[in-house]
């Protein structure tokens, strides 16, 4: 059968910030697949080696729109760790509370996506629905839905006001017992299970080795945490680490599932520890001496690795900054071969990507140089469409029965 | 200090130079021609991941230092090598570590050093860019750079 290349991207709603996939295809099946990125390059490297130390925290807060609590996090361990700078036990809370917060917002806006692109609308609008209380709380408590500017060099910028703690449970009861009811829809429901079980499988040996992290890593069974393996912070509260050994989207669902509960847990645990910890929330640091610093934060998708060295002034000499989509993003050459086109789609969301882009078709000429126009978020959906025909039949699935009640 | 630590500093006696340990983090120097044997004990037989590896320009030449981290014990191993201003050349870990594939076509891109050995080396961020060619390397200083046209 003669080979076919598809062109995806370099603007796709699939793809964090604009890359280009070029898929080679067999048919249906993936044959290979290459990557080409760039499009999106900002320099902030060497920007923030103009700014001073505090600036770069802001810099780095703007680069990523849905996790941005984690690089200033990562940034502001590794400004830390030059001198082995001590946090305030209330600011480590803070900070915690922040973390965990947005991993929930982070992972409720994959899940809700992820069954777009499936063709499971009810989930997305409903995952969707349960992120806005999230970032509603945000604005509570640091007066922005997104950009919180809580992080500064030895502990955070804003106080917590513990007249809140009453307003955010019965928002945390409430997260809880809706992921509990999406984790028992995904464990019941045939159409969601055969249209994302086995597929796009990432096995252990090549998570190693192409060094993922995250949930990328930890759904193929690679027990890694920053938060349980660097400590400093998370040594004040209790958490299990998830990790499941399929490797295939189905586990990446579950994976993050399983974390939204844990999180509400640690976010419990902080609003149990705000009004008995009192004091200082920051260790006013003045100076940095010359050196180096490594810090790194578990974000929502992976390690965030950031690396300062100093010279004494206040500016940083190098700031190296790695996201955890730069690890996890190869994985596709790993996961996407031999799969058909349909699922390629949730393959690639699976890693998490951020979804920033518009959509865009594709089109492919056929033997009598007509155009075929093919929609891949449609492809999807017609797979799921199709899978739920002959899986339910006239059958109602448990999503359905929910949703009438 | 772990076993693992100790019994790697011993092996390596001869050709780890300035050790630099802090809290969770050593940094060390190595020579170009050591690195493939070092990065092969730290990444198969201690199951190090390969983080990142960063490169920076410093008044004597260029500086890659990469970035082991030891998940199980959340110890950071930084080897760090040394290359010259002028056609800098360092050996490639990529046929081993496929996550370094990337890495080092970044560093390619940005700083211009070359990876004897990498499988596809081509430049990764500023490849599609309408400002930079070829021979441009937009993190060296004054070097490189693009002429304003």
């Amino acid at each position: 059968m003669s080979k076919c290349r598809i062109p995806l991207g370099p603007f796709h709603p699939l793809l964090e910030e604009a890359e280009f996939f070029d898929i080679k295809v067999e048919g249906e099946k993936v044959v290979d697949i290459e990557m080409e990125t760039g499009w999106m390059h900002r320099g902030h490297e060497k920007i923030s080696e103009t700014k001073s130390y505090t600036q770069s925290i802001f810099l780095v807060e703007r680069i990523c729109g849905i996790c941005s609590t984690s690089h200033p996090f990562a940034a502001a361990h590794a400004m830390e760790d030059v001198d082995n700078v001590e946090i305030p036990e209330r600011a480590q809370y803070i900070r915690i509370f922040i973390g965990e917060m947005e991993r929930i917002h982070s992972h409720l806006l994959w899940l809700g996506l992820a069954g777009h692109f499936i063709g499971y609308d009810t989930l997305w609008m409903w995952a969707w629905k349960y992120r806005e209380p999230v970032l509603q709380i945000f604005e509570k408590v640091s007066g922005n839905r997104n950009h919180y500017a809580m992080f500064r060099v030895g502990g955070v910028s804003r106080d917590f006001d513990n007249a809140l703690i009453p307003e955010i449970h019965p928002t945390l009861d409430m997260l809880e017992k809706k992921m509990l009811m999406i984790a028992g829809a995904a464990q019941d429901d045939p159409v969601l299970r055969s249209r994302l079980k086995g597929v796009g499988v990432l096995t252990k040996e090549a998570a190693i080795n192409y060094c993922a992290t995250g949930p990328t890593a930890r759904a193929s069974g690679v027990d890694i945490d920053v938060r349980r393996d660097d400590g400093l912070e998370y040594d004040l509260v209790d958490f299990p680490v998830r990790v499941l050994h399929n490797g295939d989207v189905y586990d990446k669902l579950v994976v993050r599932v399983l974390e939204i509960i844990d999180s509400v847990n640690i976010v419990r645990q902080c609003l149990e520890a705000f009004p008995k910890v009192g004091g200082e929330y920051l260790n006013k640091v003045k100076h940095i001496s010359p050196g180096e610093g490594i810090g790194r934060y578990e974000a929502p998708r992976g390690e965030v690795f950031h690396y300062i060295r100093s010279d004494g002034s206040n500016r940083p000499l190098r700031h190296k900054v790695r996201a955890p989509s730069f690890s996890n993003i190869p994985t596709y050459k790993a996961s996407c071969v031999g799969i058909p086109l349909a699922d390629a789609l949730i393959t690639l969301a699976a890693v998490d990507p951020c979804y920033c882009c518009t959509e865009r078709s594709i089109r492919v000429v056929d033997k009598n140089n007509k155009k075929l126009e093919h929609n891949l978020l449609t492809m999807s959906r017609e797979k799921t469409a199709n899978l739920k025909k002959a899986v339910a039949g006239s059958e109602k699935t448990p999503i359905d029965r929910i949703f009438e009640d | 200090m772990s076993d693992k630590d100790t019994e790697f500093f011993e092996k390596f006696q001869d050709k780890i130079t300035r050790v630099i340990k802090k809290p969770r983090r050593i940094y060390f120097n190595i020579k170009n021609e050591d690195l493939w044997e070092i990065a092969d004990y730290l990444f198969n037989t201690m199951g190090c991941r390969l983080s990142i590896c960063t490169a920076t320009e410093v008044y004597d030449g260029l500086e890659v230092l990469y970035h082991f981290s030891d998940d199980t014990t959340g110890i950071y191993y930084n080897p760090r090598v040394k290359t010259g201003l002028e056609n800098p050349e360092i050996n490639s870990i990529a046929p081993m570590i496929a996550g370094a594939n990337w890495i080092e076509r970044e560093m390619y891109d940005l700083f211009g050093i070359m990876f004897k050995g990498h499988p596809d080396l081509k430049k990764l961020l500023t490849i599609n860019s309408p400002h930079f060619g070829e021979d441009d390397h937009p993190m060296r200083f004054n070097r490189n750079r693009t002429k304003e046209k």
